[in-house]
């Protein structure tokens, strides 16, 4: 158990895809803008990613290593398609919203890399652990990210038609947060405070890499 | 550890076999799930947005015979759909056209409402990807669509007479206007004479 939850913490904080890794950056940056698409954005992530990193982990002795790059991209892009169609169905708001992100998710970094560094070596349990947990820290950066961009760039927050926060009338809202400079800048930002806290619980860091050590030299 | 299977040829045409059977059935079975309430949500869409533009009108019929005379009449603006509204009483209200005219960021398709003589009754835009906060201002300012309501289809021929486009989202708002102006040519070289002879008929 101890052994799942520091692999689940990695991707929250040391290993986190977007503020460590630095991966499926593109995607990111692109919906940040609403705090709906962003979190059903992350909604996506989670559910592709910790299922396709299962079922990797559950077949990783009948895959061949020759052909396992064309069979993660099979399992993958049948689960983002689930996932497409379900949103298309009942969320067509935020469908429209996300647009070709959706689709997209099947070529973003951190899920055929998870699939690839992590699920195919590993047992089934911890690769549940690392798709959740990577696709939780994921989701968190993504989400606070698109809170920022979206309450100061636009005054208020909308969620699924609900106004949660706004500014009041005279705020001069400054447009460059909704466009991309703006999604640098703020991420910018989000990355240093991620580097400040890893620093900072850098003594737990060493601990769990040595335990990871152990685990990966098992096999 | 588990052993990997090796890479001899049979083992690797069948695990790429299996895995797209098992995929393609998945994919199957989700997509007879969700189907119908897919095409519901496009027909809700499309109706609300033809209801928004021709508020008389209760029942909407798509004119696919008029789709391609309306397309040349339009030029360079892509006509999508051209939609026959009626009133509650069955009668022949007007006109619903959607275009999809080039904006900053792709196109930005409008359904477009004009009554029998062809007088703007509505816009509304339906897709965009104009850039946020500046292009998207063509749906945010209130009221600024509203502009091109009561446009005739005499006065537009293409001029820029009397429109207002916003600061900061000029190719934004041309692409609206040229949204407008193609539907009503589609209306005066192809739709008038169907409006005509509607009436005669009834």
């Amino acid at each position: 158990m101890r052994e799942w939850l520091s692999v689940f913490r990695r991707g929250l904080a040391v290993d986190n895809p977007l503020t460590v890794l630095m991966i499926g950056l593109c995607a990111t940056l692109a919906v940040s803008t609403k705090v709906e698409g962003a979190f059903f954005m992350g909604m996506a992530v989670i559910f592709v990613l910790s299922m396709s990193s299962a079922i990797v982990s559950t077949l990783r002795s009948l895959i061949p290593e020759q052909v396992r790059i064309p069979v993660f991209i099979v399992i993958i892009a049948s689960f983002v398609t689930i996932v497409d169609l379900t949103m298309k169905a009942f969320l067509p708001g935020v469908y429209t919203f996300l647009g070709v992100w959706i689709p997209l998710i099947v070529v973003n970094c951190v899920i055929l890399g998870r699939a690839e560094a992590f699920a195919y070596h590993q047992p089934v349990r911890l690769a549940l652990a690392d798709g959740l947990g990577m696709s939780l820290g994921f989701s968190l950066v993504i989400v606070v990210l698109a809170a920022i961009r979206e309450l100061f760039g636009s005054g208020e927050i909308v969620f699924l038609g609900i106004r949660l926060i706004a500014f009041p009338e005279w705020y001069p809202a400054p447009g460059i947060l909704l466009l991309f400079p703006g999604a640098f800048i703020v991420f910018g930002f989000i990355i240093a405070l991620a580097k400040w806290y890893n620093g900072r619980t850098s003594t737990r860091l060493v601990q769990t890499d040595a335990h990871c050590t152990i685990e990966e030299g098992g096999r | 550890m588990a052993r990997r299977a090796a890479s001899t040829p049979l083992n690797m045409i069948g695990a790429v076999l299996a895995t797209c059977l098992v995929a393609a059935t998945a994919l199957t079975l989700t997509y007879e799930v969700t189907r119908e309430r897919i095409l519901e949500q496009e027909r809700a869409a499309e109706r609300s947005a033809l209801q928004a533009v021709l508020p008389g009108a209760e029942q909407f019929e798509a004119a696919d015979e008029l789709l391609e005379p309306a397309a040349e009449a339009a030029g360079q603006v892509p006509v999508q759909a051209v939609y026959r509204g009626f009133d509650g009483s069955g009668a022949h209200a007007g006109w619903g056209v959607r275009v999809a005219p080039r904006g900053y960021g792709g196109p930005v398709t409008l359904v477009v409402g004009l009554d029998r003589d062809g007088s703007v009754l509505g816009v509304s835009i339906v897709t965009q990807n104009e850039t946020p906060g500046l292009g998207t201002k063509i749906l945010t300012v209130p009221g600024w669509i509203d502009q091109f309501v009561g446009w005739e289809s005499t006065d537009i021929k293409g001029s820029a007479a009397g429109f207002d486009a916003i600061a900061g989202a000029t190719r934004s708002s041309v692409a609206v206007r040229n949204g407008v102006t193609a539907a009503s040519q589609v209306y005066t070289e192809v739709l008038a004479a169907e409006s005509g002879e509607e009436e005669d008929g009834s």
